[in-house]
Protein backbone atom coordinates (compact mmCIF):
# COMPACT_ATOMS: atom_id res chain seq x y z
CA UNK A 1 0.00 0.00 0.00
CA UNK A 2 3.15 2.08 0.85
CA UNK A 3 4.68 1.26 -2.28
CA UNK A 4 1.55 2.55 -4.24
CA UNK A 5 1.37 5.85 -2.78
CA UNK A 6 4.71 6.69 -3.27
CA UNK A 7 4.44 5.91 -6.71
CA UNK A 8 1.53 8.28 -6.99
CA UNK A 9 3.56 10.75 -4.96
CA UNK A 10 6.87 10.03 -7.39
CA UNK A 11 4.46 10.83 -10.28
CA UNK A 12 2.75 13.73 -9.21
CA UNK A 13 5.90 15.32 -8.35
CA UNK A 14 7.32 14.48 -11.77
CA UNK A 15 3.85 15.82 -13.31
CA UNK A 16 3.85 19.29 -11.38
CA UNK A 17 7.90 19.75 -12.21
CA UNK A 18 6.93 18.87 -16.15
CA UNK A 19 3.61 21.31 -16.17
CA UNK A 20 5.92 23.79 -14.66
CA UNK A 21 8.92 23.52 -16.85
CA UNK A 22 6.04 23.37 -20.08
CA UNK A 23 4.25 26.78 -18.34
CA UNK A 24 7.44 28.14 -17.82
CA UNK A 25 8.63 27.85 -21.29
CA UNK A 26 5.44 28.99 -23.25
CA UNK A 27 4.97 32.32 -20.56
CA UNK A 28 8.85 32.97 -21.74
CA UNK A 29 8.19 32.88 -25.15
CA UNK A 30 5.14 35.14 -25.07
CA UNK A 31 6.67 37.81 -22.78
CA UNK A 32 9.64 37.81 -25.11
CA UNK A 33 6.69 38.59 -27.70
CA UNK A 34 5.35 41.01 -25.68
CA UNK A 35 8.86 42.66 -24.94
CA UNK A 36 8.79 46.13 -25.09
CA UNK A 37 11.75 47.84 -27.39
CA UNK A 38 14.99 47.75 -26.30
CA UNK A 39 16.22 50.09 -23.75
CA UNK A 40 18.92 51.43 -26.09
CA UNK A 41 16.76 52.45 -28.16
CA UNK A 42 14.49 54.94 -26.47
CA UNK A 43 17.37 56.24 -24.06
CA UNK A 44 20.84 57.61 -24.40
CA UNK A 45 22.98 54.41 -23.55
CA UNK A 46 24.76 54.29 -21.35
CA UNK A 47 22.14 57.19 -19.23
CA UNK A 48 24.77 58.38 -16.57
CA UNK A 49 26.93 61.22 -18.16
CA UNK A 50 30.72 60.66 -19.35
CA UNK A 51 31.89 62.92 -16.39
CA UNK A 52 29.70 61.82 -13.35
CA UNK A 53 30.66 58.36 -14.68
CA UNK A 54 34.15 59.03 -14.33
CA UNK A 55 34.05 59.69 -11.02
CA UNK A 56 32.08 57.50 -10.12
CA UNK A 57 35.03 54.38 -11.21
CA UNK A 58 36.99 55.16 -8.73
CA UNK A 59 39.94 54.78 -10.40
CA UNK A 60 38.67 52.29 -13.44
CA UNK A 61 37.96 54.43 -16.04
CA UNK A 62 40.32 53.22 -18.52
CA UNK A 63 38.53 49.66 -17.64
CA UNK A 64 34.93 51.16 -17.84
CA UNK A 65 36.16 52.91 -21.20
CA UNK A 66 37.43 49.71 -22.83
CA UNK A 67 34.10 47.76 -22.12
CA UNK A 68 31.85 50.98 -23.63
CA UNK A 69 34.56 50.44 -26.79
CA UNK A 70 33.80 46.62 -26.53
CA UNK A 71 30.26 47.09 -27.33
CA UNK A 72 30.93 49.31 -29.62
CA UNK A 73 32.84 46.97 -31.16
CA UNK A 74 29.93 44.18 -31.34
CA UNK A 75 27.50 46.95 -33.16
CA UNK A 76 29.79 46.39 -36.66
CA UNK A 77 29.14 43.43 -37.94
CA UNK A 78 25.32 44.38 -36.80
CA UNK A 79 25.47 47.64 -39.33
CA UNK A 80 25.25 45.29 -43.03
CA UNK A 81 26.37 47.35 -45.90
CA UNK A 82 23.28 46.85 -47.76
CA UNK A 83 21.29 47.96 -44.77
CA UNK A 84 18.95 51.21 -45.19
CA UNK A 85 20.01 54.03 -44.06
CA UNK A 86 16.56 54.61 -41.83
CA UNK A 87 17.59 51.02 -40.51
CA UNK A 88 21.19 52.03 -39.88
CA UNK A 89 20.68 55.64 -38.06
CA UNK A 90 19.90 53.90 -34.72
CA UNK A 91 23.09 51.60 -35.09
CA UNK A 92 25.07 54.24 -35.73
CA UNK A 93 23.45 56.81 -33.17
CA UNK A 94 24.64 54.12 -30.77
CA UNK A 95 27.55 53.22 -31.92
CA UNK A 96 28.70 57.19 -31.86
CA UNK A 97 26.96 57.47 -28.14
CA UNK A 98 29.19 54.62 -26.77
CA UNK A 99 32.54 55.61 -28.70
CA UNK A 100 32.09 59.37 -27.57
CA UNK A 101 31.16 57.95 -23.59
CA UNK A 102 33.98 56.12 -24.18
CA UNK A 103 36.40 58.68 -24.94
CA UNK A 104 34.53 60.96 -22.25
CA UNK A 105 35.63 58.64 -19.76
CA UNK A 106 39.08 57.90 -20.47
CA UNK A 107 40.16 61.08 -22.59
CA UNK A 108 43.93 59.25 -23.76
CA UNK A 109 42.05 56.29 -25.36
CA UNK A 110 43.76 56.13 -28.42
CA UNK A 111 42.18 53.24 -29.45
CA UNK A 112 38.65 54.47 -29.17
CA UNK A 113 39.56 57.73 -31.49
CA UNK A 114 40.99 55.26 -33.91
CA UNK A 115 37.72 53.19 -33.98
CA UNK A 116 35.44 55.75 -34.01
CA UNK A 117 37.73 57.19 -37.32
CA UNK A 118 37.51 53.85 -38.78
CA UNK A 119 34.06 52.50 -37.62
CA UNK A 120 31.75 55.50 -38.07
CA UNK A 121 31.88 56.84 -41.47
CA UNK A 122 29.80 54.71 -44.14
CA UNK A 123 29.20 55.30 -47.73
CA UNK A 124 25.96 54.41 -49.56
CA UNK A 125 25.93 53.23 -53.34
CA UNK A 126 24.44 56.51 -54.46
CA UNK A 127 27.09 58.67 -53.09
CA UNK A 128 25.83 59.58 -49.51
CA UNK A 129 28.31 59.50 -46.73
CA UNK A 130 26.92 58.66 -42.98
CA UNK A 131 28.69 59.19 -39.55
CA UNK A 132 31.63 62.05 -40.93
CA UNK A 133 30.71 64.11 -38.75
CA UNK A 134 30.36 62.35 -35.41
CA UNK A 135 33.48 60.91 -36.20
CA UNK A 136 34.94 64.30 -36.66
CA UNK A 137 33.69 65.42 -33.30
CA UNK A 138 35.28 62.66 -31.51
CA UNK A 139 38.66 63.30 -33.77
CA UNK A 140 38.80 66.97 -32.74
CA UNK A 141 38.69 65.40 -29.12
CA UNK A 142 41.28 62.95 -29.90
CA UNK A 143 43.64 66.18 -31.69
CA UNK A 144 43.44 67.85 -28.28
CA UNK A 145 43.72 65.28 -25.67
CA UNK A 146 46.60 63.23 -27.33
CA UNK A 147 48.77 65.66 -29.17
CA UNK A 148 51.85 63.36 -28.97
CA UNK A 149 49.85 60.97 -31.29
CA UNK A 150 50.44 61.56 -34.86
CA UNK A 151 47.30 59.39 -35.79
CA UNK A 152 44.62 61.28 -34.42
CA UNK A 153 45.73 64.26 -36.77
CA UNK A 154 46.24 62.85 -39.88
CA UNK A 155 43.30 60.63 -39.10
CA UNK A 156 40.77 63.29 -38.88
CA UNK A 157 42.88 65.73 -41.92
CA UNK A 158 41.78 62.57 -44.15
CA UNK A 159 38.18 62.42 -43.56
CA UNK A 160 38.14 66.47 -43.62
CA UNK A 161 40.00 65.44 -47.25
CA UNK A 162 38.32 62.48 -48.65
CA UNK A 163 34.67 63.02 -47.84
CA UNK A 164 34.17 67.08 -47.00
CA UNK A 165 37.24 68.15 -49.45
CA UNK A 166 38.14 70.80 -46.87
CA UNK A 167 41.89 70.79 -48.00
CA UNK A 168 42.56 73.78 -45.98
CA UNK A 169 41.62 72.53 -42.79
CA UNK A 170 42.90 68.79 -43.41
CA UNK A 171 46.02 69.99 -44.63
CA UNK A 172 46.13 72.18 -41.17
CA UNK A 173 45.78 68.89 -39.24
CA UNK A 174 48.20 66.76 -41.23
CA UNK A 175 50.91 69.66 -40.74
CA UNK A 176 50.05 69.14 -37.33
CA UNK A 177 50.34 65.38 -37.28
CA UNK A 178 53.51 65.52 -39.03
CA UNK A 179 55.57 67.53 -36.65
CA UNK A 180 54.36 64.72 -33.76
CA UNK A 181 57.14 62.31 -32.94
CA UNK A 182 56.89 58.52 -35.62
CA UNK A 183 55.09 60.74 -37.99
CA UNK A 184 56.13 58.78 -41.10
CA UNK A 185 57.42 61.57 -43.83
CA UNK A 186 54.37 60.91 -46.13
CA UNK A 187 52.26 62.67 -44.09
CA UNK A 188 53.97 65.77 -43.92
CA UNK A 189 54.30 65.36 -47.66
CA UNK A 190 50.83 64.55 -47.79
CA UNK A 191 50.07 68.28 -45.84
CA UNK A 192 52.26 70.25 -48.28
CA UNK A 193 49.83 69.10 -51.01
CA UNK A 194 46.49 69.41 -49.90
CA UNK A 195 47.70 72.61 -48.62
CA UNK A 196 48.57 73.71 -52.16
CA UNK A 197 45.47 72.34 -53.54
CA UNK A 198 43.69 74.26 -51.05
CA UNK A 199 45.36 77.51 -51.80
CA UNK A 200 47.31 77.44 -48.65
CA UNK A 201 50.54 77.98 -50.08
CA UNK A 202 52.16 79.97 -47.43
CA UNK A 203 51.31 77.39 -44.47
CA UNK A 204 52.63 74.41 -47.53
CA UNK A 205 55.89 76.48 -47.52
CA UNK A 206 56.39 77.05 -43.84
CA UNK A 207 55.48 73.54 -43.37
CA UNK A 208 57.98 72.20 -46.16
CA UNK A 209 60.91 74.51 -44.98
CA UNK A 210 60.66 73.70 -41.06
CA UNK A 211 60.95 69.72 -42.14
CA UNK A 212 63.82 70.67 -44.34
CA UNK A 213 65.72 72.31 -41.27
CA UNK A 214 64.98 69.21 -39.32
CA UNK A 215 65.81 66.43 -41.55
CA UNK A 216 69.11 64.65 -40.64
CA UNK A 217 69.49 62.01 -43.52
CA UNK A 218 70.45 62.75 -47.32
CA UNK A 219 67.87 61.20 -48.86
CA UNK A 220 65.15 63.18 -46.30
CA UNK A 221 66.62 66.62 -47.16
CA UNK A 222 66.38 65.97 -50.48
CA UNK A 223 62.54 64.83 -50.65
CA UNK A 224 62.28 68.03 -48.80
CA UNK A 225 64.17 70.29 -51.10
CA UNK A 226 62.04 69.19 -53.83
CA UNK A 227 58.75 69.82 -52.43
CA UNK A 228 60.29 73.45 -51.45
CA UNK A 229 60.85 73.76 -54.91
CA UNK A 230 57.69 72.38 -56.07
CA UNK A 231 55.95 74.63 -53.79
CA UNK A 232 57.80 77.76 -54.69
CA UNK A 233 56.77 76.26 -58.98
CA UNK A 234 53.65 76.23 -57.52
CA UNK A 235 53.85 80.21 -56.35
CA UNK A 236 55.30 81.37 -59.42
CA UNK A 237 52.34 79.52 -61.37
CA UNK A 238 49.87 80.92 -59.61
CA UNK A 239 51.35 84.34 -60.05
CA UNK A 240 51.58 84.07 -63.83
CA UNK A 241 47.79 82.88 -63.71
CA UNK A 242 47.12 85.66 -61.61
CA UNK A 243 48.65 88.36 -63.91
CA UNK A 244 47.13 86.64 -67.21
CA UNK A 245 43.92 87.04 -65.70
CA UNK A 246 44.62 90.96 -65.34
CA UNK A 247 46.28 91.29 -68.51
CA UNK A 248 42.95 89.61 -69.85
CA UNK A 249 40.97 92.71 -68.12
CA UNK A 250 43.12 94.91 -69.36
CA UNK A 251 43.44 94.52 -72.93
CA UNK A 252 40.23 92.49 -73.97
CA UNK A 253 42.89 89.32 -75.08
CA UNK A 254 44.83 87.02 -73.60
CA UNK A 255 48.71 87.68 -73.15
CA UNK A 256 50.64 85.44 -75.77
CA UNK A 257 53.43 84.47 -73.03
CA UNK A 258 55.03 84.70 -69.92
CA UNK A 259 57.47 87.16 -71.60
CA UNK A 260 54.46 89.71 -72.58
CA UNK A 261 53.19 89.63 -68.98
CA UNK A 262 56.75 91.16 -68.13
CA UNK A 263 57.12 93.61 -70.50
CA UNK A 264 53.24 95.24 -70.02
CA UNK A 265 54.11 95.20 -66.63
CA UNK A 266 51.93 92.91 -65.16
CA UNK A 267 55.18 90.74 -63.72
CA UNK A 268 57.93 92.59 -62.17
CA UNK A 269 60.51 89.72 -63.27
CA UNK A 270 60.77 86.36 -65.68
CA UNK A 271 60.30 83.82 -62.79
CA UNK A 272 63.34 81.45 -63.06
CA UNK A 273 61.96 77.94 -62.70
CA UNK A 274 63.85 76.31 -59.79
CA UNK A 275 64.20 72.26 -61.58
CA UNK A 276 66.05 74.24 -64.62
CA UNK A 277 62.78 74.52 -66.92
CA UNK A 278 60.92 77.57 -68.03
CA UNK A 279 57.14 78.44 -67.29
CA UNK A 280 54.67 78.49 -70.39
CA UNK A 281 51.47 80.29 -70.62
CA UNK A 282 48.93 78.23 -72.01
CA UNK A 283 45.86 79.50 -74.37
CA UNK A 284 43.34 79.11 -71.84
CA UNK A 285 45.76 81.20 -69.32
CA UNK A 286 46.87 78.23 -67.21
CA UNK A 287 50.39 78.51 -66.94
CA UNK A 288 52.90 74.98 -66.67
CA UNK A 289 56.31 74.06 -65.90
CA UNK A 290 58.42 72.12 -68.66
CA UNK A 291 60.04 70.46 -65.88
CA UNK A 292 57.36 68.94 -63.04
CA UNK A 293 53.71 68.80 -62.84
CA UNK A 294 51.87 70.94 -61.04
CA UNK A 295 51.76 69.96 -56.90
CA UNK A 296 48.20 68.53 -56.53
CA UNK A 297 46.53 65.37 -54.18
CA UNK A 298 44.75 62.75 -56.87
CA UNK A 299 42.26 60.40 -55.74
CA UNK A 300 40.11 62.90 -54.27
CA UNK A 301 37.52 63.57 -56.96
CA UNK A 302 34.55 61.73 -55.01
CA UNK A 303 31.81 63.78 -54.44
CA UNK A 304 30.07 63.13 -51.85
CA UNK A 305 27.01 63.78 -49.74
CA UNK A 306 27.58 63.94 -45.74
CA UNK A 307 24.94 63.39 -43.47
CA UNK B 1 64.10 44.90 17.75
CA UNK B 2 63.44 41.13 18.07
CA UNK B 3 60.05 40.89 19.20
CA UNK B 4 59.20 43.25 16.69
CA UNK B 5 60.68 41.15 13.85
CA UNK B 6 59.04 38.11 15.75
CA UNK B 7 55.66 39.49 15.88
CA UNK B 8 55.87 40.39 11.99
CA UNK B 9 57.08 37.21 11.23
CA UNK B 10 54.48 35.32 13.21
CA UNK B 11 51.50 37.59 11.41
CA UNK B 12 53.02 35.95 8.15
CA UNK B 13 53.39 32.89 9.05
CA UNK B 14 48.61 32.86 10.32
CA UNK B 15 48.27 34.78 7.84
CA UNK B 16 50.26 32.14 4.94
CA UNK B 17 47.60 29.42 6.53
CA UNK B 18 44.08 31.26 5.96
CA UNK B 19 42.40 30.40 2.88
CA UNK B 20 41.44 34.47 2.06
CA UNK B 21 44.74 35.01 0.89
CA UNK B 22 44.70 32.72 -1.37
CA UNK B 23 40.81 32.29 -2.96
CA UNK B 24 42.14 35.87 -3.28
CA UNK B 25 45.05 35.10 -5.26
CA UNK B 26 43.26 32.65 -7.31
CA UNK B 27 40.59 35.17 -8.30
CA UNK B 28 42.71 37.75 -9.73
CA UNK B 29 44.88 35.16 -11.65
CA UNK B 30 42.12 33.51 -13.21
CA UNK B 31 40.80 37.36 -14.04
CA UNK B 32 44.42 38.31 -15.47
CA UNK B 33 44.03 35.13 -17.10
CA UNK B 34 41.12 35.81 -18.60
CA UNK B 35 41.73 38.71 -20.41
CA UNK B 36 43.46 37.12 -22.84
CA UNK B 37 39.67 36.09 -24.13
CA UNK B 38 38.21 39.28 -23.22
CA UNK B 39 41.35 41.21 -25.17
CA UNK B 40 40.05 38.95 -28.46
CA UNK B 41 36.60 41.18 -28.51
CA UNK B 42 38.80 44.09 -29.67
CA UNK B 43 39.90 44.82 -32.33
CA UNK B 44 43.93 45.87 -32.74
CA UNK B 45 45.31 46.55 -29.53
CA UNK B 46 44.85 43.84 -26.91
CA UNK B 47 47.38 44.90 -24.56
CA UNK B 48 45.25 47.67 -23.45
CA UNK B 49 42.33 45.04 -22.38
CA UNK B 50 44.72 42.70 -20.38
CA UNK B 51 46.60 45.43 -18.66
CA UNK B 52 43.10 47.11 -17.13
CA UNK B 53 41.92 44.00 -16.63
CA UNK B 54 45.47 42.70 -14.73
CA UNK B 55 45.93 45.96 -13.04
CA UNK B 56 42.34 46.36 -11.96
CA UNK B 57 41.93 43.01 -10.22
CA UNK B 58 45.81 43.64 -9.16
CA UNK B 59 44.31 47.14 -7.26
CA UNK B 60 40.49 44.81 -6.12
CA UNK B 61 42.49 41.96 -4.89
CA UNK B 62 45.01 44.12 -2.94
CA UNK B 63 42.91 46.55 -1.15
CA UNK B 64 40.12 43.77 -0.19
CA UNK B 65 43.46 41.90 1.82
CA UNK B 66 44.75 44.97 3.27
CA UNK B 67 41.55 46.43 4.44
CA UNK B 68 39.79 43.05 5.25
CA UNK B 69 42.90 41.36 7.10
CA UNK B 70 44.20 44.79 8.24
CA UNK B 71 40.88 45.17 10.22
CA UNK B 72 41.28 41.46 11.36
CA UNK B 73 44.49 41.32 12.80
CA UNK B 74 44.54 44.30 15.08
CA UNK B 75 40.31 44.49 16.07
CA UNK B 76 39.86 40.89 15.92
CA UNK B 77 42.67 39.73 17.81
CA UNK B 78 40.45 42.60 20.46
CA UNK B 79 37.16 41.13 19.51
CA UNK B 80 38.74 38.06 20.80
CA UNK B 81 40.81 38.72 23.46
CA UNK B 82 43.64 36.60 21.95
CA UNK B 83 45.43 40.08 21.90
CA UNK B 84 45.94 40.06 25.72
CA UNK B 85 48.45 37.10 26.39
CA UNK B 86 50.97 38.59 23.48
CA UNK B 87 50.37 42.13 25.74
CA UNK B 88 50.84 40.29 29.34
CA UNK B 89 54.55 39.96 27.86
CA UNK B 90 57.08 43.03 28.40
CA UNK B 91 55.87 44.51 25.26
CA UNK B 92 54.95 47.81 24.59
CA UNK B 93 51.94 48.37 21.82
CA UNK B 94 53.60 50.15 19.49
CA UNK B 95 56.03 46.90 18.47
CA UNK B 96 52.44 44.91 18.33
CA UNK B 97 50.83 46.76 16.18
CA UNK B 98 53.80 47.94 13.97
CA UNK B 99 54.88 44.42 13.97
CA UNK B 100 51.36 43.37 12.65
CA UNK B 101 51.31 46.35 10.38
CA UNK B 102 54.75 44.88 8.48
CA UNK B 103 53.94 41.16 8.41
CA UNK B 104 50.69 42.52 6.60
CA UNK B 105 52.64 44.76 3.83
CA UNK B 106 55.13 42.49 3.25
CA UNK B 107 52.59 39.48 2.60
CA UNK B 108 50.86 42.40 0.43
CA UNK B 109 54.05 42.87 -1.14
CA UNK B 110 54.54 39.40 -2.07
CA UNK B 111 51.23 39.14 -3.24
CA UNK B 112 51.56 42.02 -6.03
CA UNK B 113 54.27 40.70 -7.15
CA UNK B 114 52.75 37.42 -7.53
CA UNK B 115 49.95 38.94 -9.65
CA UNK B 116 52.55 40.91 -11.77
CA UNK B 117 54.19 38.10 -12.31
CA UNK B 118 51.38 36.37 -13.57
CA UNK B 119 49.97 39.45 -15.73
CA UNK B 120 53.98 39.68 -17.30
CA UNK B 121 53.14 35.72 -18.65
CA UNK B 122 49.71 37.06 -20.26
CA UNK B 123 51.80 39.59 -21.71
CA UNK B 124 54.00 37.30 -23.27
CA UNK B 125 51.90 35.05 -24.21
CA UNK B 126 50.32 37.78 -26.60
CA UNK B 127 53.29 39.12 -27.50
CA UNK B 128 53.79 42.20 -25.74
CA UNK B 129 56.51 43.58 -23.38
CA UNK B 130 55.66 44.40 -19.40
CA UNK B 131 56.30 48.37 -20.48
CA UNK B 132 58.00 50.75 -17.32
CA UNK B 133 54.94 52.54 -17.13
CA UNK B 134 52.93 49.43 -15.90
CA UNK B 135 56.08 48.51 -13.53
CA UNK B 136 55.44 51.97 -12.52
CA UNK B 137 52.09 51.27 -11.92
CA UNK B 138 52.22 48.63 -10.04
CA UNK B 139 54.71 49.87 -7.66
CA UNK B 140 52.31 52.34 -7.01
CA UNK B 141 49.64 50.20 -6.61
CA UNK B 142 51.80 48.62 -3.81
CA UNK B 143 52.00 51.89 -1.73
CA UNK B 144 48.16 52.20 -1.79
CA UNK B 145 48.11 48.67 -0.21
CA UNK B 146 50.20 50.04 2.25
CA UNK B 147 48.74 53.19 2.78
CA UNK B 148 45.22 51.53 2.88
CA UNK B 149 46.45 48.80 5.85
CA UNK B 150 47.73 51.54 7.72
CA UNK B 151 44.16 53.15 7.46
CA UNK B 152 42.17 49.45 8.26
CA UNK B 153 44.99 49.01 11.29
CA UNK B 154 43.85 52.99 12.76
CA UNK B 155 40.02 52.05 12.73
CA UNK B 156 40.84 48.73 14.09
CA UNK B 157 42.81 50.60 16.73
CA UNK B 158 39.50 51.97 18.14
CA UNK B 159 36.48 49.98 16.91
CA UNK B 160 34.42 46.54 15.94
CA UNK B 161 36.20 44.59 12.73
CA UNK B 162 32.89 45.51 10.70
CA UNK B 163 32.58 49.20 11.48
CA UNK B 164 36.43 49.14 10.83
CA UNK B 165 36.36 47.73 7.47
CA UNK B 166 33.85 49.60 6.59
CA UNK B 167 35.06 53.15 8.01
CA UNK B 168 38.46 51.59 5.57
CA UNK B 169 36.10 51.27 2.60
CA UNK B 170 35.00 54.58 2.53
CA UNK B 171 38.36 55.81 2.83
CA UNK B 172 39.42 53.64 -0.42
CA UNK B 173 36.61 54.86 -2.11
CA UNK B 174 36.54 58.86 -1.53
CA UNK B 175 40.18 58.69 -1.70
CA UNK B 176 39.53 58.17 -5.23
CA UNK B 177 37.13 60.54 -5.47
CA UNK B 178 39.57 63.50 -4.18
CA UNK B 179 40.54 64.67 -7.31
CA UNK B 180 36.93 65.96 -8.02
CA UNK B 181 36.75 66.98 -4.57
CA UNK B 182 39.97 69.34 -5.21
CA UNK B 183 37.67 70.40 -8.81
CA UNK B 184 35.07 71.35 -6.06
CA UNK B 185 36.87 73.56 -3.85
CA UNK B 186 38.51 75.59 -6.97
CA UNK B 187 35.06 76.20 -8.16
CA UNK B 188 32.67 76.35 -5.14
CA UNK B 189 31.28 80.22 -5.06
CA UNK B 190 30.87 79.92 -1.03
CA UNK B 191 33.58 80.41 0.92
CA UNK B 192 33.05 77.65 3.67
CA UNK B 193 32.06 75.37 0.91
CA UNK B 194 35.56 76.16 -0.42
CA UNK B 195 37.48 76.09 2.80
CA UNK B 196 35.93 73.09 3.90
CA UNK B 197 36.42 71.01 0.62
CA UNK B 198 40.18 72.02 1.02
CA UNK B 199 40.51 70.85 4.65
CA UNK B 200 38.81 67.11 3.50
CA UNK B 201 41.58 67.26 0.79
CA UNK B 202 44.34 67.80 2.39
CA UNK B 203 42.82 65.68 5.33
CA UNK B 204 42.05 62.61 3.06
CA UNK B 205 44.69 60.51 2.00
CA UNK B 206 44.66 61.51 -2.55
CA UNK B 207 45.22 57.71 -3.93
CA UNK B 208 44.56 58.83 -7.39
CA UNK B 209 47.78 60.11 -7.08
CA UNK B 210 48.59 56.55 -6.83
CA UNK B 211 46.68 55.90 -10.17
CA UNK B 212 48.94 55.00 -12.77
CA UNK B 213 46.58 52.23 -14.32
CA UNK B 214 44.92 54.67 -17.13
CA UNK B 215 48.54 55.84 -17.81
CA UNK B 216 50.11 52.22 -18.32
CA UNK B 217 47.21 50.71 -20.16
CA UNK B 218 47.32 54.20 -22.50
CA UNK B 219 51.11 53.55 -22.93
CA UNK B 220 51.61 57.43 -21.67
CA UNK B 221 54.77 57.74 -20.47
CA UNK B 222 55.30 58.97 -16.58
CA UNK B 223 58.31 61.01 -15.26
CA UNK B 224 60.36 58.77 -12.57
CA UNK B 225 60.29 62.13 -10.31
CA UNK B 226 56.64 61.87 -10.12
CA UNK B 227 56.43 58.18 -9.37
CA UNK B 228 59.35 58.42 -6.63
CA UNK B 229 57.51 61.81 -5.24
CA UNK B 230 53.87 60.05 -4.96
CA UNK B 231 55.04 57.20 -3.17
CA UNK B 232 56.55 59.04 -0.46
CA UNK B 233 53.87 61.05 -0.04
CA UNK B 234 52.18 57.63 0.14
CA UNK B 235 54.51 56.18 2.55
CA UNK B 236 54.70 59.24 4.24
CA UNK B 237 50.16 59.41 4.97
CA UNK B 238 51.07 55.46 6.10
CA UNK B 239 53.72 56.45 8.66
CA UNK B 240 51.46 59.00 9.99
CA UNK B 241 48.53 57.12 10.18
CA UNK B 242 50.49 54.10 11.60
CA UNK B 243 51.80 56.21 14.23
CA UNK B 244 48.01 57.62 14.93
CA UNK B 245 47.02 54.03 15.23
CA UNK B 246 49.86 53.42 18.05
CA UNK B 247 48.61 56.30 19.76
CA UNK B 248 44.84 55.21 20.00
CA UNK B 249 45.81 51.57 20.78
CA UNK B 250 48.53 52.55 23.44
CA UNK B 251 45.76 54.95 25.47
CA UNK B 252 42.77 52.26 24.93
CA UNK B 253 41.27 49.92 27.82
CA UNK B 254 41.40 46.77 26.43
CA UNK B 255 39.82 44.70 29.45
Amino acid sequence: MRSVRDAVRGTAAALSIAIAICTAAALRASAQRRAPRPVESELDIPPIPGDVARALTFGFRSLLADFTLLQAIQLLPVRHGDMAPEAAAPIDRRMFRLLDYSVEVDRKFGGAYRFAAAALPHETMDGKVFGVVNAMQILEKGVRERPDDWRMGFLLGFLQSYYLRDFPAAARNLALSAKQPGAPPFVGLLATRLAAQGGELQLATSLAEAMLAQANEESTRKEWQDRVDALHVERDLRAIEDAAQRYREVHGFPARSVQALVSAGFLPVFPREPHGGRYVLEGDGTARSTSTERLRAYGLTNQFEVH
Amino acid sequence: MTAFLAIAGNTVRELVRGKLLYNLLLFTALFVAGSLLVAQLTVGNWVRIILDMGLGAMEVAGALMAIVIGVGIVAGEIQRKTILPTLAKPLPRWTFCVGRYAGLVLLLAVNALAIVAVLRAVLWLAGYPLAITTAQAAALLCVEFALLAAVAVLFASFSTPILAGSYAFAVFFIGHLLPDLRAFADKAQSATARNLAKGFYLLLPDLELLNLKSHASNELAVAGSYVWSAAGYGIAYAAAVLALAVLVLSRRDLN
